[in-house]
Formats: structure tokens, sequence, C-alpha cells
């Protein structure tokens, strides 16, 4: 029963993330996007992205440490990948998007967004996956 | 050109070899450049060493060979080499090239049998560079024309140099004798080495004798020869002679001489190769010359050869041997190209636009065979000369004319049709109506007949005057503000007295002249806001201004008040011993104060920012970072806040000029973002003395102060379909994918962009781009006064064509040099903050490498020049610019070359150079002044005369001379060794005995002092947005003579003056000597792998101080040791010349000795 209440949680949290990105992470594509065909300009652009960066980061940590405190080694086996880049990334100072920069930067961070819009997808259905057992199971 | 007619002319090539312990070095030749002809140095008199050595005649084929050496024997060393005779039909020759020494062209001596044109090749050299087609002579006598020729070096052939330290005399039986049948008396050809410089000529007559091969060069064109006997001489020619003639004495040079040098031939090579290997072949019948080529025809750039080797005399014996004066210089030459401007006269001047190459591909898979870069470079305010302002058009009544759809302004290449009611848009091909005001007829040719009232539709530069749609925000006044550091290092310097007097005395001439604002901010551990009364701001965190209005006051109404401030400026600060600095509160305090009008933000900063947000730490500028990953972090912006910072200025219309001054570290890969994102500039005096950089900093504030500015700019650059600019470099932001903003732009900036191709396959015939900058004038002071003093938005609108070409030649004949490298310099930098130097340095190498070896490959195919390295005309400086960009300050060596901050600070300062004070700062100009000073030249002309231009090389610095460097942003004297006392004593006075960097020179009351300052003048006043600072150096005492250890010798150089790296990189190694060995090597290395290197080596290298260039040898060396494909015949350097005593390498490298013997071997089965 635990079981499954964690990974319920972990469920809703994952959703959280995945939220985040459809609000968020999504919008920060798409804020990629426009500012690329010049509908809104760099400023209001970088501002609203590097808004949600953190808290994006938060978020995976905390879902990351959900699995590791619950004993779902697999699952947090999986996530870890994504917590190095995001730790790395943070460490280097370079999370936030450079408003000086952005224009030589867009190509990269678009594709880096989409590859965590992947990688979160699949550990979607994983857990999805896990929560479907789990029940089964009982 | 003419021949020797003398059979003993077989012996020349031994006695060429054995002269002298010879050590090859290589030179680059350019045989048939028409494009020289001005060199003067090229000429082989010029070398007198060489010359005695080589007389010998040419073996005399032809019937009634004419004699052809023009030249006495001794006056033409290089002759004789070269010399081979030619049957009298023989149209062949190809003129040597100017520049090399070319016998042929002195003495006109023999004209012989030849056509006119065949006897005098030079008379072509002055022709332009592409002559229509219809100059090609015909068949036969075009031969002549061609300076194909002569590929100075071939690799192939010598048998046998050996070093002094190792030999591997070799003798080879000489397989074959020359004349083969079918050739008959023609045999003898003439030989292609005529081109030769002297040193190389020798070679060539070396392997002449040696090659076995011979028999086969002659079968191999038979066809040829029939017809013209001679008129392939080249190709052929030399090495059967040689053989003939002197089979006996082939044994003989060799083992005499010293230098190693083996050509292997390869037995299957083509004769041509082998022998002539520097020859291009000429095509069957016609040639044009290099720089004409017809699209039919690539031959012609063949020509130019890369590289060639010469020898040269004894190492350790004065004379370099090496025969620097036919390298390539651009020296008193104008690199800018008007190649399109004939084709398209309505473009813009080059000024404004240049395009790394004019001819644009019409397909991918042609651009990704162009490694030059696709870009241009566009300064869009530049300085015109009188007579060529850019005119203003005003459109009132109608509005602006633009295509509906791509937005693009009208222009000289729109067409109008439908009798004058439509106009097509040029770079979208639409269809749109032309507004009643501005409908006329067309003529019968389709020509508005109002043509020539509207300068819009003839000229390429245009200024539009912008109806109130085009602004956002009435134009603001002009508003300079200072923020000004009074800590404990500024007032010691003496730097805030400058900067007050400075700043008053430019009051008047400030733009804008009844709304001009101003305002100060000083800091120090507190801001104070200055003006009109002060007050003083202690709380770091939190700043508030209290009445931000109050703290700029215009200019004209308060102007006792500013006068009064300005004066007592420094005495305010006189005693402050402050050494804190809270830079970053005073920023954000200036940015609350500006944010209302945008204007100019002035920045004097001397001392680390120490206090309030956007503190910085003491980085360092650390050994051991330096070759690791985490060198580029030095260079990147340390705290974000800057970058943010700058970002906001630039929204708010705010542009940043940073002075910086102090003599610690500073961290100006930090501050300088301000500058490089609001587009401004940062102007760097290291350990500011006011005693001696007074001058500089008055110049160049006031410059700042006064010139033009155009505010609020934005920039966008159209292009037409197929074609997208993608990324843009320099000093600016990026509003949006294309837009760049420039708060306050001006006449020394200049940006570039990288285009690329969006279509795989473009239809067009040509590529239009027009650059549009929408500019607030405030400062047209004489135009203005009388409209408004309320500025005015005006467009500049600047439009260029350019042909679309399928043809990768074409691209290279339409490329340009000057663009190309300032294109090259910025993406080097912006490399810097991203990876190593050393990395940024080889990109640049690679790229150059690479275009210079895809273009032999796009012709060697043709004309089997395997291993050659050859290149267009358009591209001779190339090689040079790129290796002087990587001896820059902002590239060059590694930690111990150039401090953090003069790096950083040079690398902003070069990313906004326009493309001529770019290339004049990396081949600075060289001029000898002594005898101008002593002859005092009455007329304009005839004081040009003497102050030519010299190379940029060891030799050409007289040790009774007295030199002036100057590369735009400093001078630098250089007084001889030798040079009269009494001189000196003249010009400096009681000074004269002092140490030279300690001295600063004044006008004395005497003649020769007046004249010197007058000089001086004159050469600043050629290029004013700098100040040249003068320097003095002494010969011997100042630099190279107190080497108690390399390092810190050259330290110290680079530390005193940057001419010390003149001193340091250039004087030791004649500069392009030294470069281009450098490049060449490295480019014969590279090669050598695709080459099964037959390549053959020998250099000398004068290594004192240059401990940079004696670890890339070293590790040269030790590659091509290991390398499967090169076989080094031997390589020695004296081991005191790595201690540093002793200055010459001797290196010898030769590719694949044995296979050589080998080969031989099978050819005389």
């Amino acid at each position: 029963m635990g079981d499954l209440l964690s990974w319920l949680f972990s469920f809703f949290l994952l959703v959280a993330v995945l939220e985040h990105y459809n609000c968020n992470y999504l919008l920060q594509l798409m804020c990629l996007a426009d500012l690329e065909y010049d509908y809104v300009n760099p400023y209001d652009s970088a501002s609203r992205i590097n808004r949600v960066v953190v808290p994006e980061f938060a978020l995976q940590g905390a879902l990351c440490f959900l699995h590791l405190v619950t004993g779902h080694w697999l699952m947090f086996l999986i996530c870890l990948p994504y917590l190095y880049y995001n730790i790395k990334v943070y460490t280097d100072r370079c999370h936030l998007v450079d408003v000086t920069e952005i224009f030589n930067q867009l190509p990269w961070d678009k594709k880096v967004r989409l590859y965590k819009l992947g990688y979160l997808v699949i550990l979607l259905a994983f857990s999805i996956f896990w929560m479907v057992w789990s029940i089964v199971d009982e | 050109m003419q021949y020797g007619q003398s059979k003993g002319g077989g012996s020349s090539p031994a006695r060429s070899l054995i002269r002298k312990r010879s050590f090859v070095t290589m030179g680059t030749e350019y045989p048939n450049r028409p494009t020289f002809p001005s060199r003067p140095a090229a000429t082989p008199f010029g070398v007198p060493q060489s010359t005695t050595p080589f007389q010998s005649s040419r073996p005399v084929v032809g019937s009634d060979a004419s004699a052809f050496r023009p030249a006495p024997p001794t006056s033409s060393p290089a002759m004789s080499s070269s010399g081979p005779m030619v049957g009298p039909g023989i149209s062949t020759f190809r003129p040597m090239p100017p520049g090399t020494n070319d016998a042929g062209r002195p003495p006109p001596t023999a004209t012989p049998p030849y056509g006119p044109t065949v006897s005098d090749p030079f008379p072509r050299f002055p022709s332009p560079q592409f002559p229509s087609t219809a100059q090609v002579p015909p068949p036969r006598t075009s031969m002549p024309g061609q300076p194909v020729v002569a590929a100075p070096v071939r690799p192939v052939s010598g048998p046998f140099s050996t070093p002094p330290g190792a030999h591997y005399p070799q003798i080879q039986p000489p397989t074959v004798p020359m004349g083969s049948p079918p050739q008959g008396a023609n045999t003898m050809q003439p030989s292609p080495h005529v081109h030769q410089g002297p040193m190389q000529s020798q070679f060539t007559a070396a392997r002449a004798t040696t090659q076995p091969s011979s028999p086969l060069a002659g079968s191999a064109y038979p066809a040829a020869r029939p017809g013209f006997q001679s008129g392939f001489p080249g190709y052929i020619s030399q090495q059967p002679s040689g053989f003939a003639q002197a089979p006996p004495r082939q044994s003989v040079p060799f083992p005499s001489q010293p230098g190693g040098y083996v050509p292997p031939v390869p037995a299957a090579s083509s004769p041509y190769l082998s022998q002539q290997g520097g020859f291009a072949p000429p095509p069957p019948l016609t040639s044009q010359r290099p720089g004409s080529m017809p699209p039919t025809s690539a031959m012609q750039g063949l020509v130019e050869d890369f590289s060639s080797f010469s020898i040269g005399s004894v190492p350790g014996s004065f004379d370099s041997g090496l025969d620097s004066k036919v390298l390539p210089r651009p020296i008193d030459v104008d690199l800018e190209r008007n190649v399109l401007s004939e084709m398209y006269p309505m473009n813009c001047s080059s000024r404004f636009l240049r395009l790394t190459t004019s001819g644009i591909p019409n397909s991918q898979s042609l651009a990704s065979r162009w490694h030059l870069s696709l870009g241009a470079v566009v300064c869009p305010l530049a300085e015109a000369p009188d007579g060529e302002e850019v005119p203003v058009v005003n459109f009132a009544p109608t509005g602006i004319i633009r295509c509906r759809r791509c937005r693009t302004y009208v222009n000289p290449y729109v067409t109008f049709t439908d009798s004058g009611r439509k106009w097509r848009c040029n770079i979208c091909a639409l269809l749109n109506e032309v507004p009643g005001e501005y409908f006329a007829h067309l003529d019968a040719s389709g020509r508005r007949v109002d043509l020539d009232q509207r300068p819009e539709l003839t000229k390429g530069s245009v200024e539009f005057i912008a109806p109130a749609e085009y602004m956002v925000r009435p134009p603001m006044p002009p508003l300079y503000f200072f923020l000004i550091d009074v800590s404990l290092t500024a007032v010691r310097s003496g730097m805030l007295e400058v900067l007050a007097q400075t700043i008053k005395n430019s009051l008047d001439s400030l733009p804008g002249f009844p709304r001009t604002q101003i305002g100060f901010i000083t800091y120090d551990s507190t801001s104070s806001l200055t003006q009109p009364q002060m007050m003083v701001m202690s709380d770091l965190e939190d700043v508030f201004v209290p009445l931000p209005d109050d703290l700029l006051v215009n200019l004209s109404e308060s102007r006792t008040v500013v006068d009064a401030f300005l004066d007592s400026l420094p005495s305010m600060f006189q005693d402050n011993v402050n050494v804190e600095s809270a830079f970053g509160p005073a920023l954000k305090t200036a940015f609350m104060v500006m944010n209302q009008l945008g204007g100019k933000l002035l920045i004097f900063q001397s001392s680390l920012p120490s206090l309030g947000v956007g503190r910085l730490k003491l980085r360092g500028d650390d050994l051991r970072v330096y070759g690791t990953d985490k060198e580029h972090t030095l260079r990147v912006p340390e705290d974000p806040f800057y970058k943010q910072m700058a970002a906001d200025f630039t929204k708010y219309q705010i542009a940043v000029n940073v002075y910086a001054f102090s003599d610690k570290y500073t961290d100006i890969a930090t501050i300088g973002t301000l500058a490089k994102y609001t587009g401004g500039q940062v102007y760097y005096y290291p350990s500011f003395q006011a005693s001696i950089h007074k001058d500089r900093l008055r110049h160049e504030l006031t410059r700042d102060l006064t010139r033009e500015i155009a505010w609020e700019s934005v920039m966008r650059i159209r292009c037409g379909k197929g074609v997208r600019f993608t990324t843009y470099h320099g000093n600016f932001m990026l509003r949006s994918t294309d837009l760049i903003a420039l708060p306050a732009v001006d006449c020394d900036k200049a940006y570039a962009m990288q285009l690329s191709l969006e279509e795989t396959l473009l239809t067009s015939q040509t590529v239009f781009f027009q650059i549009a900058l929408l500019v607030s004038w405030n400062t047209f002071l004489t135009i203005k006064r009388y409209t408004s003093s309320s500025g005015e938005r005006r467009i500049r609108v600047h439009t260029a064509a350019a042909p679309v070409v399928s043809d990768l030649g074409e691209m290279y004949r339409l490329s340009d040099t000057g663009a190309i490298i300032s294109l090259f310099t910025r993406l080097a930098i912006e490399k810097t903050l991203t990876s190593k130097l050393e990395e940024a340095r080889n990109s640049i190498q690679l790229r150059i490498v690479k275009a210079l070896r895809e273009y032999r490959n796009l012709h060697a195919v043709q004309h089997r020049v395997a291993g050659r390295m050859i290149y267009p005309e358009s591209l001779k400086y190339l090689p040079l610019y790129g290796l002087a960009l990587c001896k820059t300050t902002a590239l060059r060596g590694g930690y111990a070359d150039a401090q953090l901050d003069e790096r950083c600070a040079a690398g902003y300062t070069m990313m906004a150079l326009p493309v001529k004070r770019l290339l004049k700062l990396l081949y600075p100009k060289l001029i000898r002044i002594d005898e101008y000073l002593l002859k005092k030249p009455s007329s304009p002309e005839e004081s040009k005369d003497i102050l030519k231009g010299v190379p940029l090389t060891s030799e050409s610095l007289d040790p009774q001379g007295l030199y002036l460097y100057d590369d735009g942003f400093r001078f630098v004297i250089w007084f001889g060794r030798m040079l009269s006392p009494n001189m000196i004593q003249s010009l400096l006075g009681e000074n004269f005995a002092a140490d030279f960097s300690k001295v600063s020179l004044q006008e004395l009351d005497n003649e020769m002092s007046r004249e010197l300052m007058g000089l001086l003048k004159r050469q600043r006043e050629n290029d004013r947005s700098y100040y040249q600072l003068c320097h003095l150096v002494r010969q011997g005492l100042d630099s190279a003579s107190t080497p108690t250890s390399p390092a810190k010798c050259i330290k110290v150089m680079t530390r005193f003056l940057y001419v010390q790296s003149f001193m340091v990189y250039r004087v030791p190694i004649p500069v392009e000597v030294g470069t281009c060995c450098h490049l060449q090597l490295w480019m014969v290395y590279s090669m050598s792998k695709s080459f099964h290197g037959r390549n053959l080596l020998l250099v000398l290298i004068d290594t004192i101080d240059c401990c940079a260039y004696l670890n890339f040898l070293v590790t040269l060396v030790e590659e091509l040791i290991f390398s499967p494909h090169v076989g080094i015949i031997s390589y020695t350097w004296t081991s005191h010349a790595l201690r540093c005593g002793s200055r010459k390498i001797v290196l010898v490298l030769s590719a694949a000795p044995f296979a050589w013997g080998e080969q031989h071997e099978r050819n005389a089965n």
C-alpha cells in the first residue's frame, strides 16, 4: 500500500513537472520560437524563461529524492542523468538564459528543451507503468 | 626573357648547389603574378650575394637559340639557372614573375626570336589583372604572357641535398639523356625556372641535372612541341637540357651541397610533376594571366605558387640567404577591391560593405567547398571623402517607397514597368504600385525620365529622411554622462586632471548644441552625484536617486556650473586616499538617471570594482590555467550583473564607452561587456601616467566626444531570396534575429556577419544586399543648424549586388582578403571566449589551409600539379594576414605574451575595427625616416617617394637607419645601433643617452626635430580615430641584448611596448619569412599527408628570443619524424641555439629519401 502511495505521489510530482513543462516549459519553447520569428523581444522572453528555470530544477530534484527514499532504485537511476545535467548547468551558472547572447544560443536552447521534454515523457510512462503494476499487484 | 646560349649552362646547377653551405629556406614565390609589378624588392639584383655563385649559363636549346640572358651573367644570377633557351618559335616562355628574379626583365637586351610579346614579359604585369579575353594573344604567342610557369620549388626533383649534418650525397646516373627524339632541337627548352628567385633557381638547376625522369618529360608533351617546339618549355625543358649538356656535373654538385635536399622523384609521377613541380602547365594554347581567369581556363590560377624553396647562404653568415623580397607583402597596396564596382557601378562603395567573396555560390554543395566563410563586413557610417557624401533624399509627401512584402527600400536595382506605374522589387520580385507623386514616365529604354534627379535610383548609398512613423519617440537630446573613478590610483596617476581639462575643452564642440545634456557621477567607496550640487550616497545596496532630473543639466544653460565643477574636480579629490571602488552601485545610479533619455555613458575606471553589487574578484592571470580547458574562463565575464546591465543599457538606448587606466588587473573582460553589448568601445591605457599618456587620452576622448554620432540606431540587412544572414559579430546587441541594436554608432565601428544559403540551389543570377540603418542625427552640425535643432530621424540605405556563380574558381577570383580577415578576426576572438587561444589560432590556420587545399585540388586535378601550394591572386596576402592575426595581442602566445587585460581590451577593440584599420594593425607600416629628415624634401611627391614603406623584416632594418613603425595605434621609432649620434642628439636633446623607454619625444629647437614632429603629425592625421603614442626603441639596447632568460626577455619586451612584440616575433625572424615559414611548414606538413610527401624543406631560422616559435618547430619536427609519409633527412640545431646564445636553427627535412632511391633504381632498370 505504501508502495502505491509513493508511486502515486511520484506520479503527481511528475505530472507537476510536466505541467510545469506544459505551462512553462512549453512556454519556454514557445518563447524561443517567438523570439526567432520576432514576435517578442529578447528582454521579455529571457525574463519569462528565467523565471521558471529554478523551480523546474527544484521539482526535478525533489522527484529524484522521492524515488531515492522510497527505494525505487531503477527510477532513481533513470532520473539521475537528468539531475546531473541540471546540477552541472546550475553550478556552471549557465542555467539562465543570457539575454545578450540569446540569439546565438537559440538553436542549442531549443534542442536542450526538446530533449528534456522527451525525457520527461518517458519518465512519466515508466511511472504510470509502475503505478499500474503496483495497483495490480495489490 | 633572355636565354642563355652557352652550353656551359649545365654547369650552373652544379655550381649553384655548391655554393656555400647552403640551407634552404622557404620563400614564396610569385612567379607570375602580374599584379606585383610594383615590388621593387623582388628583383634579383637586390640580393647581391647570391648572384655570383649562380651564374651558369643555360644550355641552349633552340637551333639558333639566341642568347637569352639579357643581363650579364653577373648581374642576374638568378637568371643563370633559369635561362633555358628556347627555339625560335618558342612562344611559350612564361615571363617570370616580376617579383622574382626575373632576369629577363631588366635588360631588354635580349629580345630575340620571339615575338615582341615574348621578349618582354614584363609589360604584361602592368596590365590589369582581369584583362579581357581579347587581350589574350594568339595562341602561340600567348604563352609568353603567362606567368604560370615557374614554380620555384619542385618538391620532387632534387635528389640530394644533404644538410651539412647529414649528407646523402647521391649521384644519380642520369638515366636518360635529354633530348628526346621528337623534340629534336627544341629539346632544350627554355627552362621554366626562369621565374625563380635566385636561390630557387639554384635548386632547380641542380635538380634538373639530377633528374632521371627527363625522358619522360620530353615525351609527355610531344604533341605540343612539334607544334611549338618550345611551346611549353616550362614543363619539360630544364631537366632535359641539364642532362644532355652536363651529365658529368651532376655528380659533382651534390656532394658539395650542404643543404640537404632531397627530392625523390617518383618514377611514376608524370614528368611534369616531378620536374617542374613548380610549374603550372599552361593550357594548351592560350593562357591568360592568373588574374584574368576566363571561366574556360582555370589555369591562370595556377600561376601562383605558394611554396618555393630557395637556397641561401651559409648559416651564420650575414646574409640570411632567404630572399625575403620575393614574398608578397601588402606594402603601399590598397586592398580594397573594386571588382564589383565595375560590374555593378551602382553598388555602394566598398567602404560601407565588403563581402568575403563577391561571387555568391549557387548551391549548397558549392558553398560547402568554400572554406573562407561567406559573409560581409559592414561599416555603415564610414567616413566618405569630400565630394562623395551620401545624398539625402526627402520623400515627404509620398512617404518612403518600400516594397510591400519584404520592406526593401527603393534602390537603383529596382525596375520600373507598366510605363512607370509599377516597380518590381529586386529582392523579392514583388510588383509594387508607384505612388502618384512618385510617378514618372519611362523613356524608350525603360529608364525613368527623371532618373538623374533621383539619387536613390542611381546611387548605392542614400539617406532618407524618416517621417514620424519611423520614430518611437522624437529624437532625444544628446546626453553625455560621465562616471568617474576618483579613488587613489586615479588621483595619483593624474588621470583626473587630464580628464577634467579635456572635457572642459570639448564642451564647445559637443554635438547637438542647444539641447545637449550633461551629468557627472564620481565614485570611490561611495558614489557622489555631482551636479549641479554634490550629493553623497553611502548606501550602496539600495541606491536612491533623489532628484533624477536635477542630476542632468542642459549644457548651454548651466555652462558656468559645469565649468566650475570641472575646474574643481581634480582638487576636490586631491587628498583622497580611498582605494575602494563602488563601481556597480555607481553604474546603477547612472542607469537610473539616464534611462529617460538614453545617451552616452563614459566610464573612467582605474581600479577593480570592489564594493557593492558587481564587485569583482581578483581572478588574476593564472599561469597554470593556460593550456587547460578552463583557460577561456579568464576571458569571459565573471559576474552576470554586467551583462544584465549592458542589456538594460541597450534597451534604454544608452551606449557605454569604457576607459580603463589601471596598472593592475581590472578585469576588462567583465567590464568590457558593458561596451560590447551597447555598441561602445573599450579604451585601455595600461599603467596610465599623465606625463606619458596625456596626449593620447586627450585626443581619444576628444574624438569620442565630438565625432558625429548617430543615436538610437537599429540596423538590418536584407538580402535576396535563398540567402540569409545567420550570425552577427561585433560590438552590439541583437534585438531580434536580424536586427542589430546600436544605441550610438559612429564612423569607427564595423560589424561582420555570416551568410548561409537557405535553398539548395539558387536560381537567380544576382543576389542583392541592402543595409538599412535607422538613426537619429543630432550632430549634423552643418546641415542641421538651419533645419531644426531638435534632431532628425533618417534611414541610411546601402545597396549592393553580387553575382551568383557556379564555379568555385570564380568565387576565389572575387574574394576579398580584407573582408575575410576581418571576419576571421571576429570569429577567432569569439572563439577565445569558449576555448583555448591555441584552438582559436588553429582554427584560422586550418581554414586557410583548407581553402588553399581546395583551390589546389580545383586546379591540380586538371593540370597535375600535385603537391604544390597554389593560390589565387586575390588571396595572395591571406596567409600573411592570417599569421599576423595569430600574433596580435588578442590571440598570440599564452600566459607570458600579453597581460590578460591587454588581451581582452585588444579583443574588444578589434571586434569593432573597420577593415582598413584592422589590416594596418595586422601588417603595420614601416618607413625609413632618417633620409627624409636629412634631405627635407620640398615637394610632397618627393617626400612621398622617400617615405615608402619597407617590408617588416629584420633585413629591412638597417643599423644606420631611423625607422618609424605605425600600426594605427602606436608609433615606434626605432633607432639603429649605428645611427649617427648627431641625429640622435638633435632629436632627443640631452636625453640621448638615457633609457629610451623612459624618454618621451618632444619638439626641440632644431630643424630636424621639428621635421620629425611634423612628420608624426601628418601621419597621425591620416588616421584620426586613435592617437598614436610614440615609443622609442634603440636597436640592441632595449630589446635583444639583455637576454638573461628568454622568458624574462619576452616579458620585458611585451610589457614595454607592443613593438616589442614586433621585436620578438618579427625582427629576429624576418617577419614574413617567419610567418610564411611557419605557415608553409604547416601547410606542407598537412599536405604531406595526402601527398605522400615528397616535400623538401630546408629551413633556417634565426631564433633570437623566439621561444614560442622554437617550440613550434620542435613539435613540428617531432611530428614529422613520426609521420609515416615524411622522412627527415636531417635536422640539426645547435644546442646553444636552444640556450639562446646563438641564433640559427637549421632544419632539413625531406620526404622519403629512401623511396626516392628505390624509384631511381627502378628507373635505371
